[in-house]
């Protein structure tokens, strides 16, 4: 049977000519076979072939007919409905092109912010079965999110039941140096079991095996797919090449895919952790540097792991009372949640603008219809004689709109394509997972739905309308009252009180990240960023191994610097103030004041400076004094604290002079006097108040934090004005030193600045953009509106001024009904914005998201805009003259 | 003088099935052969008869070849698929069953008291 319909449609489109031959054969062939009949019947031939003919009937009905009965009647209807409505809106050329460009940018802005969204929250993680991974953190009084030290990794591994495999996770930020000059890369360490556990595939070679664990075992790493891209151009054979990490040769063993990401943690190169080599496997007290990831036994809940979790944490603090004290609890959280957690209020928020944008595009489209269509009554009314169903005059209707978003779409979608590479400059680079962004089947399905949908929104509503007939009747007879345009009006008159409603939810997000925005960027860092360059460099392991000789390093640094033109002071830094993922914090006590719970232990931000470092980044010494050259291992040791610390553990006196004890060794913590105060500096970001820090010279650092040191530490340069040319003295500076030591690039501190806002600023862009097109569309829908009533209503305001009416009893009528829109609109905008406040309150910094103010000003705003509409429509109503309007019809 | 019935929708392509289930025939001879088996009794428009033919290829119970008539003019003649053999055994028994009942609802006499 199905062989049979497609040969039928077969015959009907593709063979079009061969079949309308054989069936005018066959009917000619029937006239002469009835001639024949007819003859023998003792006619003659021309007088049987003139009655067969006329027996037979229409011979264009015939042919009509049969074709009918072939199969593919809905297709050429589909043919013919598609060619009248192509040549119906060629000749609207300006309506076309509206439409068009309104389709094309509200799908193409969908499109694309579907397309991140897509890249960064909907594709499925490289893990199988991701709803049983757990990302575990430490938790302390004052944040549920830090580490483990490596000896408690070990203890969870070995005692816990309730998960099929506990791996630690640290980051790992090498110098990585392949065949030329050394450069960072930032990645982690991670159990070797971890992999199969998590069911992450490599895309080439093999990911880590037990083995690899062992202490003692040849080194591998296995690099992400934004490194092998950018630095291997994608060469498959770079499996079995050897590269060297913070001075030890590894194996490159495989690739990893795309898809592959961690919370919070840049993955572009994965170390086994190899716990048993690690110096500090036995160090109670060692630094905490590990996250851990689990996978959850089949028929264990979340809620039995952590109660077994938390059991094992009160062992080992019976234990072990001294050390694991301070941690309270345990906090699980699933990691694809935990990876997605920053962004995805942002994501979504913008991806629902976009698609509010587009929908109050579509209304308009289908408010113009409307109008257009009322034009096109008679033409309807003849088809409807002629024998179209209610359903045929809808499908024909649909076509057009159908074909706008087509067209419109397609457009839109390649835009949308074409401008991929702005776009990923435009998004934050920390979105998780943005490397792997393409334009995939998803993305392009949802292309065609979003065409679909575009084409039922814009046209569903008109073809409706206009396909009842007692619609059309009411059309016909124009102006004579308002019952025609009854419906009309009033459903147009929703439609436009909607657009107002959405646009005044987008307008007042983006007001209050507005504000959030201009208020975060008025924040003072603590410091002085203007004039200042910054290099983050490491130092290789050899020849680095002690606090002496990084003070050498430094000391001759320091003697180039001094001697180089344009430079006004210069110091070094453990970490950045606003460097992103870095965090080093320890515990310390005041010993006359010592916690009432070890849990209460305070802790600081902590900082390794050379003297110079507070001078350069222009941070205020306020009380005491700073660090000198004689700050070294031979005398004893001293802190300069910030005053946040100060304030908040010496309130009773002047910390100048007092001891604290601070616990920033593997061992015992050491007693360190304070002879400096120096004003707060935000160090994680702008957002977050500034917390105590306490800075150490860099002479008296604690041998357990030289590898850290080493590994990475920040030159700041203070510049006197615009130094071109510095970044490569900066660097030869270095190389002539030590050309072993990986430099990255010179940034401006101000960068860093910039960085921090970045994601603000890019959420403020879009959305912003997408209000003001809001605005517009949502005003041009007015203007539409309240002009196709003056117009519909020409008559009845003809009548009114020839009764005695002034032009301004007219023009109130007109703003009134505008107003009682425009009102009905901020109503329902203003309920859907408080409803909706909720979701984007975690994006608001420093207004409430119901702040009243920036819902008075955007109110006002799209008043003061809708009454601009209204009033250039009601300039018609003006010209309107009595007599003309009275004798048209 | 031949009475003609007006026939039910459907009836018609079960006869076209049931006249050329007797051989292959082209359009004219197919018009001939109904009236011929039902004893002059049905005669078919020949506006109806195309569009059925076509149809019924369409739905595969026809297929059709060209061919010469019988006064060697060129000619489309219709044949039976196997399809529509079993489509026409399938109608004949149903049109049977149906067309008895009916006959014995009409043939009822009221009851005698």
């Amino acid at each position: 049977m199905i062989a049979a319909y497609l040969r039928s449609i077969a015959r009907r489109f593709l063979w079009r000519a061969q079949t309308e031959r054989e069936t005018e054969e066959e009917l000619q062939s029937h006239v002469q076979l009835r001639a024949d009949a007819l003859e023998r019947g003792g006619l003659e031939r021309a007088e049987a072939q003139r009655r067969a003919r006329i027996e037979f009937g229409s011979q264009v009905q015939f042919k009509e007919e049969c074709r009918e009965a072939m199969a593919g009647n809905a297709v050429d209807q589909a043919i013919q409905d598609v060619r009248f409505s192509f040549r119906a809106l060629w000749k609207a050329p300006g309506f076309s092109l509206v439409a068009v460009i309104t389709l094309a940018l509200g799908i193409g802005a969908t499109v694309a912010t579907f397309s991140v969204v897509n890249t960064v929250l909907l594709r499925p993680f490289a893990f199988s079965h991701p709803e049983k991974l757990l990302w575990i953190y430490s938790q302390r009084s004052d944040n549920p999110r830090t580490n483990f030290s490596l000896p408690e990794y070990c203890d969870y591994r070995d005692q816990v039941t309730s998960f099929d495999g506990l791996a630690g996770v640290a980051s790992f930020n090498p110098s990585f140096a392949d065949s030329g000059p050394p450069e960072r890369v930032q990645g982690v360490r991670m159990s070797a079991s971890a992999f199969a556990m998590l069911g992450v595939r490599p895309l080439l070679g093999r990911t880590f095996i037990a083995e690899d664990d062992r202490n003692g075992a040849r080194g591998v790493v296995l690099i992400s797919y934004g490194l092998w891209s950018r630095r291997y151009a994608r060469d498959p054979a770079v499996i079995g090449r050897a590269v060297n990490l913070n001075g030890e040769m590894r194996e490159i063993v495989g690739v990893l895919p795309a898809s592959f990401a961690l919370p919070n943690l840049d993955t572009e190169i994965v170390v086994p952790l190899q716990p048993d080599a690690d110096p500090r496997r036995n160090l109670r007290n060692s630094v905490n540097f590990l996250r851990f990831v689990g996978r959850l036994k089949p028929n264990v809940t979340v809620q039995q792991a952590h109660a077994e979790f938390d059991a094992i944490r009160q062992n080992l603090h019976r234990q072990y009372p001294d050390v694991y004290t301070g941690k309270i609890g345990i906090t699980l959280i699933p990691i694809t949640e935990e990876i997605v957690t920053n962004i995805k209020s942002v994501l979504l928020t913008i991806f629902c603008a976009a698609g509010a944008v587009l929908l109050i595009g579509c209304v308009n489209l289908a408010g113009i219809s409307l109008s257009r269509a009322a034009a096109r009554q008679r033409e309807l009314a003849v088809r409807t004689a002629l024998g179209a169903t209610r359903r045929q005059l809808t499908r024909l209707l649909l076509t057009e709109s159908f074909l706008l978003a087509l067209v419109g779409g397609s457009l839109g979608t390649l835009l949308a394509i074409w401008s991929q590479r702005m776009l990923l400059r435009l998004v934050p680079t920390d979105l998780p997972r943005i490397e792997s962004f393409s334009f995939d089947w998803t993305v392009l399905l949802f292309a065609v739905a979003l065409i679909f949908g575009a084409a039922l929104a814009c046209g569903l509503v008109p073809a409706w309308l206009l396909s009842r007939s007692d619609f059309r009747d009411a059309l016909v007879s124009s102006g004579r009252g308002t019952a025609g345009g009854g419906l009309q009006s009033r459903l147009r008159t929703w439609l436009v009180s909607g657009q107002i409603a959405l646009a005044l939810v987008l307008l007042a997000n983006a007001g209050l990240l507005l504000r959030s925005f201009a208020l975060l960027s008025k924040e003072q860092p603590g410091f002085e960023a203007s004039d200042v360059q910054t290099i983050r460099f490491s130092l290789p392991q050899t020849g680095y191994a002690d606090v002496a000789s990084l003070a050498h390093f430094y000391d001759q640094l320091h003697s180039h610097a001094s001697a180089i033109n344009g430079i006004k002071s210069d110091a070094v830094i453990s970490i950045l103030p606003l460097a992103p993922k870095s965090i080093s914090f320890v515990h310390f006590t005041r010993p006359d004041r010592p916690p009432a719970r070890p849990e209460d232990t305070p802790s600081t931000n902590y900082r390794i400076v050379t003297p110079d470092y507070f001078r350069t980044m222009g941070i205020p010494l306020l009380d005491g004094r700073g660090f000198t050259e004689s700050d070294d291992g031979d005398h004893p040791l001293v802190a300069i604290v910030s005053a946040i610390l100060a304030k908040d553990h010496f309130a009773d006196r002047s910390p100048i002079g007092q001891r604290i004890v601070v616990d920033d060794t593997d061992g015992t913590p050491r007693q360190i006097e304070i002879v400096g105060v120096v004003g707060p500096v935000k160090q994680t970001n702008l957002e977050t108040p500034a917390k105590a820090d306490i800075y150490l010279p860099l002479g008296q650092m604690a041998k357990d934090g030289v590898p850290f040191f080493r590994n990475s530490a920040y030159w700041v340069i203070k510049t006197s004005g615009r130094a071109a040319g510095l970044e490569q003295v900066l660097r030869e500076t270095i190389q002539n030193i030590d050309p072993n030591v990986a430099v990255g690039a010179v940034r401006p501190m101000a960068e860093f600045l910039v960085a921090a806002l970045a994601a603000r600023r890019f959420s403020l862009l879009l959305i912003g953009s997408f209000a003001a097109a809001a605005l517009f569309l949502a005003a041009a829908g007015l203007y539409a509106v309240i002009s196709y009533g003056i117009q519909q209503r020409n008559r009845e305001i003809g009548i009114r001024l020839a009764l005695g009416a002034t032009r301004a009893t007219i023009l109130g009528m007109i703003f009134k009904e505008g107003a009682l829109l425009v009102v009905g609109g901020l109503i329902a905008g203003f309920a859907i914005a408080l409803a909706l406040g909720r979701l984007v309150a975690n994006q608001m910094y420093g207004v409430n998201e119901h702040d009243p103010f920036s819902f008075v000003v955007v109110c006002l705003m799209l008043s003061v805009i809708s009454f601009l509409a209204c009033a250039i429509a009601a300039r018609r109503a003006m010209n309107i003259d009595p007599i003309v309007s009275l004798q048209c019809e | 003088m031949s009475e003609e019935a007006e026939l039910l929708p459907g009836t018609l392509d079960l006869l076209i099935l049931k006249a050329v289930s007797l051989g292959p025939l082209h359009g004219y001879a197919v018009l001939s052969r109904i009236e011929q088996i039902s004893g002059k009794r049905l005669f078919i428009e020949q506006g109806a008869l195309y569009p059925a033919l076509f149809r019924l290829v369409r739905q595969g119970l026809l297929k059709t070849e060209w061919g010469k008539s019988e006064n060697n003019r060129r000619a489309k003649f219709y044949e039976l698929t196997a399809k529509g053999r079993k489509r026409l055994q399938q109608e004949t028994d149903w049109w049977k069953r149906a067309s008895a009942a009916v006959t014995a609802a009409l043939a009822a006499r009221p009851q005698q008291a």
